[in-house]
Formats: C-alpha cells, structure tokens, sequence
C-alpha cells in the first residue's frame, strides 16, 4: 500500500483493489496510517484520495509516533500474557 | 537543539480484572514475562524498585553497539488503580526525552481499561543523533509499514 502511494496519489479503491484484503481492512489501515501521520487524505465527492506524506513529518514527530507504536506492540504482548495466566474457572 | 512537548495516549480494553494488569507491571517477574525485549541485546543494568519514589533503570547494549539507558522514577502507585512515573531515554550520551508516564487500571465489565498517557519533552538534538543508526528514520518508517501491511515488525534494536 505505502509502496504504491510513494508513486503517487490514490484512491481507497485503487489502493484496496491489488490487495488480498476487504475493503474495510484496507480503510482501517489507512486509518492506523494517517494517524502515524505518514499518509493525508481528502474526499472530493465520492472519492477519498490519499497521499503518502512521510516528508511533512519532523524526526520528532517520526520519533513520537514511533514510541507510540512500540507500546502498542508491548501491549499486545501483555494481553497474550493476561490470556497465558488467566486463572482457570472456579480459581478465582 | 529543539525542544517539542508532545503528548500520546493508548486505550486497551484487556481480558483481566484491574488487580491482575497491576500485577503485570508490579514485578520485575511479571513484568520481564511480557516486556518484550530482543535476544540479541546485552543487558548492562537492570534495576526495579516499584515504590513511591523508586527507580527503574533498564539499559542495554544492542548489536549496533549503541546503548540505550531508560531511567524511570516512580511518583504515584495507587494498587489495582494507577501508576505514574517519569522517565528519561537515552541513547549513548544523547538525552532523547524526559517523560510523564500515567498507567489508568479502570475496571470495564469483567475486564479492565487501560489508559496510557505520555506526555513527553523531545529534544531535537537527542532525537536528530539516532538518525542515521539503528533507530533512525528508516527503521520507524519502515516498522510503520510492517504494522499497517500486518507484517511482524523488527523488534526494537
């Protein structure tokens, strides 16, 4: 995905349409995009247009974001964690 | 150097009563089963204190050579309820930021809500010294990537 919009801007629908996935993955991955602040979009109509942005970033914010994601992933791994030690039915 | 505040929050509804995800964090022992670190780093320094006024200190050597160094302080414990702590980041000399963490244990049905904020100082200078290396731009964005196309991402090294 990122690596078609580094050759220039695209529609959901374009950038879902090479993809094995649904639809709605695809937005909910745009979704977790723009909020590391790496793509933009804009809906003219019916289309939603986006468009890789990684330059307007500052190192900072790449950073930020990037901290942001690590904790993330920590806590995927508590949650498996949690699911591992879970107390057994009656333990509690 | 520069100097930007920031702030970050990230929401989880965990399938664990509030005392349990205390728990995760409240021992070294806990807390080493889910706080995932590479195998190929050199544990320099492991330090953890959990008490009101407390430290914790995790630095490391990672196979770049470079050494991280985070130093954390304990400023509130609230069993079951909250921790808040301060910390500073390090990479070799470089301060990256100082930081205001705050874990929220809320209880959500069966379940808990956790709520972590971090409001941050990033000093530009610190920051702008990892590019180039391991951590540097290459590296976060291509993590990003591996997140959004749901790779696996490289560990943190």
């Amino acid at each position: 995905m990122v690596e078609r919009l580094s050759l220039g801007p695209a529609s959901v629908s374009e950038l879902a349409k090479p993809l094995p996935m649904t639809l709605s993955a695809v937005v909910q991955h745009l979704k977790v995009l723009e909020e590391a602040g790496l793509v933009t979009s804009q809906k003219v109509g019916r289309v939603r247009t986006c468009t890789l942005d990684i330059g307007a970033m500052t190192q900072v914010e790449r950073w930020v974001a990037e901290r942001k994601r690590f904790w993330e992933q920590q806590y995927d791994q508590l949650e498996a964690y949690l699911a591992r030690t879970a107390p057994q039915e009656g333990e509690q | 150097m520069t100097v930007t505040n920031a702030m970050f929050t990230i929401e989880r509804t965990l399938k664990a009563s509030p005392a349990r995800v205390f728990a995760a964090y409240s021992s070294l022992e806990a807390k080493s089963a889910w706080f995932k670190t590479p195998s190929d780093i050199e544990t320099l320094n492991r330090d953890f204190d959990f008490r009101v006024g407390g430290v914790e200190r995790f630095r490391a050597r990672w196979p770049s050579g470079m050494v991280s160094d985070f130093q954390a302080t304990y400023h509130d414990i609230v069993e079951n309820e909250r921790i808040i702590l301060v910390y500073d980041l390090f990479h070799d000399a470089d301060k990256l930021s100082v930081s205001l963490m705050t874990l929220e244990f809320r209880a959500e049905g069966d379940g808990t809500r956790l709520i972590h904020t971090e409001q941050g100082t990033y000093l530009s200078g610190g920051v702008e010294a990892v590019k180039g290396r391991e951590h540097g731009t290459t590296w976060h964005v291509e993590n990003l990537v591996a997140l959004i196309e749901g790779r696996e991402a490289k560990p943190f090294s």
